[in-house]
C-alpha cells in the first residue's frame, strides 16, 4: 500500500445533511478471528475518495440499509492511501448483517467522528502499545501511522494478547512488526493450545513482566474494559503518570456527534469530546460509568 | 409597538394569519393534548387551554421522524432527503415554559454539527405566546429564571386582560407580522397595566420552588452518594414518561425499516430512563434504576450547564404531573444530602 505524507492536508468535513451517509463499496473481506472480519472499502463517489481524510483514532458511523447504524474505528493508518479499512466483531444486529455482505456489497457511512490520538504529544516520546483482542484495530491505525514517520518516534513497544491463538487480530501485522527491527513486540494469549509456543498470560500480567520504562514514554492502551481496568495500576506500578497513559473508550452510539446522548460520561460525550482520552481525563470524570 | 385584540375576534385573527402560515394550536387528541394543524374554526382551547401533555418540542422535533428513504436497486442504494414542504408555520398559544425549552434545544441542535431537521423547522415557524393565568399547582418556572408571563423566547406575546389579549411585539419576525395584521387595536396605558397586574397576579400562582443556587456544586458532592440514589428512585416504575414528555429532552433513537426494496432511516424519542439507552453488547454503564435517574436530574442540572451555562429544566411540571407513581424532581433537589 502506498505511504503518503499527511502533515499538510486539508480536514474533511462532509456538507449539507451531517445525518447522510456516503456509500462506500467493500473491495476486500479478511477473517481475522472466528468472529471478527476486517472490511476494507473505498467511497462509490470518486471525487469523496480524494477529499476524504481523518486521523489515527477517529471513527464512523457505518450502516447496513435497512438494519441499521453502528460506530467503528476506522482501523486502518491515514498514512496509507488506497482503500479505508474498519474492523468488526460480531456481536449485535448491524455487526450480524455486515457479516453477512460480501465483497462489493454497499453499505452507508458518515464521519469522521472524535478527536484522535494526540500525534504531538507522542513525538519524541518511547511508545507502548497495549492491546487485547480487537482493541488492537484502533491503535494500529495509530502504529502504523507511527511507523511511516518512525524517525519522528523512539522506542516503540507493542503489547498485544487475546483469549487464545484463534482470537488474535491482524496476523499479517504482528508478522509485520515481528520482522520489524525497530519495533519489540510481544504476543500473548490467555490459554494457548498444542500448536502454540508463545507467551501465555493476561495483558496486565505480561506488562508487568515486560516492565517498560515510564522514562519519557506513552502508554497508549485500548482492550475490553476488564483489561483496561487492570491495566492502569500495573502502568502506575511501572511509573506512569495518568497523562503519560492514553486510551480509546467504547460506548452505545448512535448520531456520533454529541446529539441523541447516549454515551455521555458526565458533561463529555465519547463520540464528540472522545473517544481518545488520557488517563488523567478519566480520573477526573465526574462519573465512574466509563 | 403594543396592540391588543378582543378575545372573540381570535378565530378572525388566526384566520387572517391562516393565508401565510399552517397555524397550529392547542388541540385535543384522544386522552392527551397537543398542538395540531388549526381546523379554522376551533377557538374552544381558550377556554380550556392551561398547558399541553405533549410539550410542543413535537413540533420542531417528531416523536417519530424520517431522516431519508432510500431504494434498493440491484445491490446499490440511492439515498433522498425527505422533501420539505416550505411552508411557514405559527404556533399560537405557547406557554413561555416551552418557548424557552426550544431555545434551550436549539443550543445543542446547533452545537458543533448543525441538526438540519429540527433547524429548519425553527427558523420556519413564528412563535405566539400566551402567559400563563392559571398555573399548575406542580409548575416552578419562577426558580428558574422565568416567570408565567416571560417573554423572553417568542416572536409575538398575549396577555390576558379580561376580554381582550395585550399583544407585544418581540422580535423582528413579530413586529413585521403584527404590522402586516389588521383589525388591532393599539393598547392604551390602562390596558398595559391591567396587563401589568395580570402578570403580576400570575406569578404569584406559581408557588412551587426549586432551590437552584449552587446546584450544579450540590449534584456534584453526592455523584457518588449510591444509598441517597437508590432510596429517592425506589418508587420509579422506569416508564420513561418524564422525558418523553419533558419540553427539553432530546435524545433519540436512530433505526431503518426497508419493505421491498423501499426504506426509511428513522429517528425516535428515546429515553435515559430505559435500560437498553446505554446497553452494549458485552456490558452497560447504566444497568441500575438509580443510575439512570441520576443520569436524568444531573443532564439537566449539572451536566447540561457545564457545556451550555443553562439549567435544561424550564419548571413546566409535566414530569411531575404525568408521572405515574408521584416522583417530583423538586423533592430530590431539596433533599440531597450535600456534605458541607
Amino acid at each position: 500500500m502506498p505511504v503518503i505524507d499527511i502533515s499538510h492536508r486539508k480536514k474533511f468535513l462532509a456538507k449539507g445533511n451531517v445525518y447522510l451517509p456516503h456509500i462506500v463499496v467493500i473491495e476486500k473481506i479478511i477473517d481475522e478471528t472466528p468472529t471478527v472480519r476486517t472490511f476494507h472499502f473505498n467511497f462509490k463517489d470518486e471525487k469523496l475518495r480524494k477529499e476524504f481524510t481523518f486521523e489515527s483514532g477517529q471513527f464512523a458511523e457505518f450502516s447496513v440499509f435497512g438494519i441499521g447504524e453502528a460506530p467503528f474505528c476506522i482501523s486502518s493508518s491515514p498514512t496509507r492511501s488506497g482503500h479505508l479499512e474498519f474492523a468488526v466483531q460480531r456481536v449485535g444486529r448491524v455487526t450480524n448483517a455486515l457479516h453477512r455482505l460480501g465483497v462489493g456489497a454497499e453499505i452507508g457511512c458518515r464521519g469522521p467522528y472524535g478527536n484522535s490520538f494526540p500525534l504531538d504529544f507522542l513525538q519524541s516520546k518511547n511508545l507502548v502499545f497495549i492491546a487485547g483482542g480487537i482493541g488492537l484495530a484502533p491503535l494500529r491505525a495509530l502504529i502504523w501511522n507511527v511507523i511511516d514517520n518512525r524517525d519522528k518516534y523512539k522506542n516503540i513497544d507493542i503489547i498485544y494478547g487475546a483469549r487464545s491463538p484463534a482470537d488474535l487480530c491482524f496476523r499479517y501485522d504482528l508478522d509485520s512488526w515481528n520482522k520489524d527491527k525497530t519495533v519489540n513486540i510481544v504476543t500473548t494469549v490467555d490459554k494457548g493450545d498444542e500448536s502454540w509456543t508463545g507467551r501465555e498470560g493476561f495483558v496486565p500480567q505480561v506488562l508487568e513482566q515486560v516492565a517498560p520504562s515510564a522514562t519519557k514514554a506513552v502508554a497508549i492502551v485500548c482492550g475490553p474494559p476488564i483489561m483496561i481496568r487492570f491495566t492502569f495500576p500495573v502502568l502506575e506500578k511501572l511509573g506512569f503518570t495518568p497523562k503519560q497513559v492514553i486510551t480509546t473508550l467504547e460506548k452505545r452510539m448512535k448520531c456520533g456527534i454529541g446529539k441523541c446522548g447516549r454515551c455521555n460520561i458526565g458533561n463529555l460525550y465519547v463520540c464528540r469530546d472522545g473517544p481518545v482520552f488520557s488517563y488523567a481525563q478519566i480520573k477526573n470524570f465526574i462519573s465512574s460509568e466509563y | 409597538m403594543t396592540k391588543k385584540i378582543n378575545k372573540r375576534d381570535i378565530g378572525k385573527l388566526l384566520t387572517q394569519w391562516n393565508q401565510e402560515f399552517a397555524i397550529f394550536v392547542p388541540s385535543k387528541e384522544g386522552d392527551t393534548t397537543k398542538m395540531t394543524s388549526w381546523d379554522g374554526k376551533d377557538v374552544s382551547f381558550l377556554d380550556w387551554y392551561r398547558n399541553t401533555v405533549i410539550p410542543p418540542k413535537a413540533s420542531f422535533f417528531p416523536p417519530l421522524e424520517e431522516m431519508f428513504h432510500f431504494q434498493k436497486n440491484k445491490g446499490s442504494y440511492d439515498l433522498e432527503l425527505p422533501a420539505s414542504d416550505g411552508q411557514k408555520k405559527l404556533i399560537f398559544g405557547i406557554r413561555p415554559c416551552d418557548a424557552k425549552a426550544l431555545a434551550i434545544l436549539d443550543m445543542i441542535f446547533k452545537d458543533a454539527y448543525e441538526d438540519p431537521y429540527y433547524l429548519s423547522k425553527r427558523e420556519n415557524t413564528v412563535l405566539v405566546g400566551l402567559g400563563c393565568t392559571n398555573p399548575y399547582d406542580s409548575c416552578f418556572c419562577t426558580s428558574l429564571g422565568s416567570n408565567p408571563s416571560d417573554s423572553a423566547n417568542v416572536d409575538i406575546m398575549l396577555t390576558d386582560i379580561g376580554d381582550q389579549f395585550l399583544m407585544e411585539a418581540i422580535t423582528d419576525k413579530g413586529k413585521s407580522l403584527i404590522a402586516n395584521t389588521s383589525g388591532l387595536d393599539d393598547a392604551t396605558e390602562a390596558d398595559e397595566a391591567r396587563a401589568k397586574e395580570a402578570q403580576e397576579t400570575s406569578y404569584r400562582k406559581v408557588t412551587k420552588r426549586v432551590d437552584t443556587k449552587d446546584i450544579e456544586e450540590r449534584l456534584l458532592s453526592c455523584f457518588e452518594d449510591q444509598d441517597y440514589w437508590e432510596k429517592v428512585t425506589a418508587k420509579c416504575i422506569s416508564c420513561g414518561i418524564c422525558t418523553f414528555l419533558c419540553p427539553t429532552c432530546y435524545c433519540f433513537d436512530i433505526n431503518d425499516e426497508l419493505v421491498k426494496r423501499q426504506g426509511v432511516r428513522f429517528r425516535s424519542w428515546d429515553s435515559c430512563a430505559l435500560p437498553i439507552y446505554t446497553k452494549m453488547p458485552m456490558e452497560n454503564p447504566r444497568e441500575e434504576k438509580w443510575q439512570r435517574v441520576r443520569q436524568k436530574v444531573c443532564h439537566k442540572y449539572e451536566f447540561y450547564p457545564m457545556n451550555f451555562d443553562v439549567i435544561a429544566c424550564t419548571g413546566c411540571g409535566r414530569c411531575i404531573r404525568q408521572c405515574p407513581v408521584n416522583w417530583d424532581i423538586t423533592q430530590i433537589l431539596a433533599s440531597l444530602p450535600v456534605k458541607v
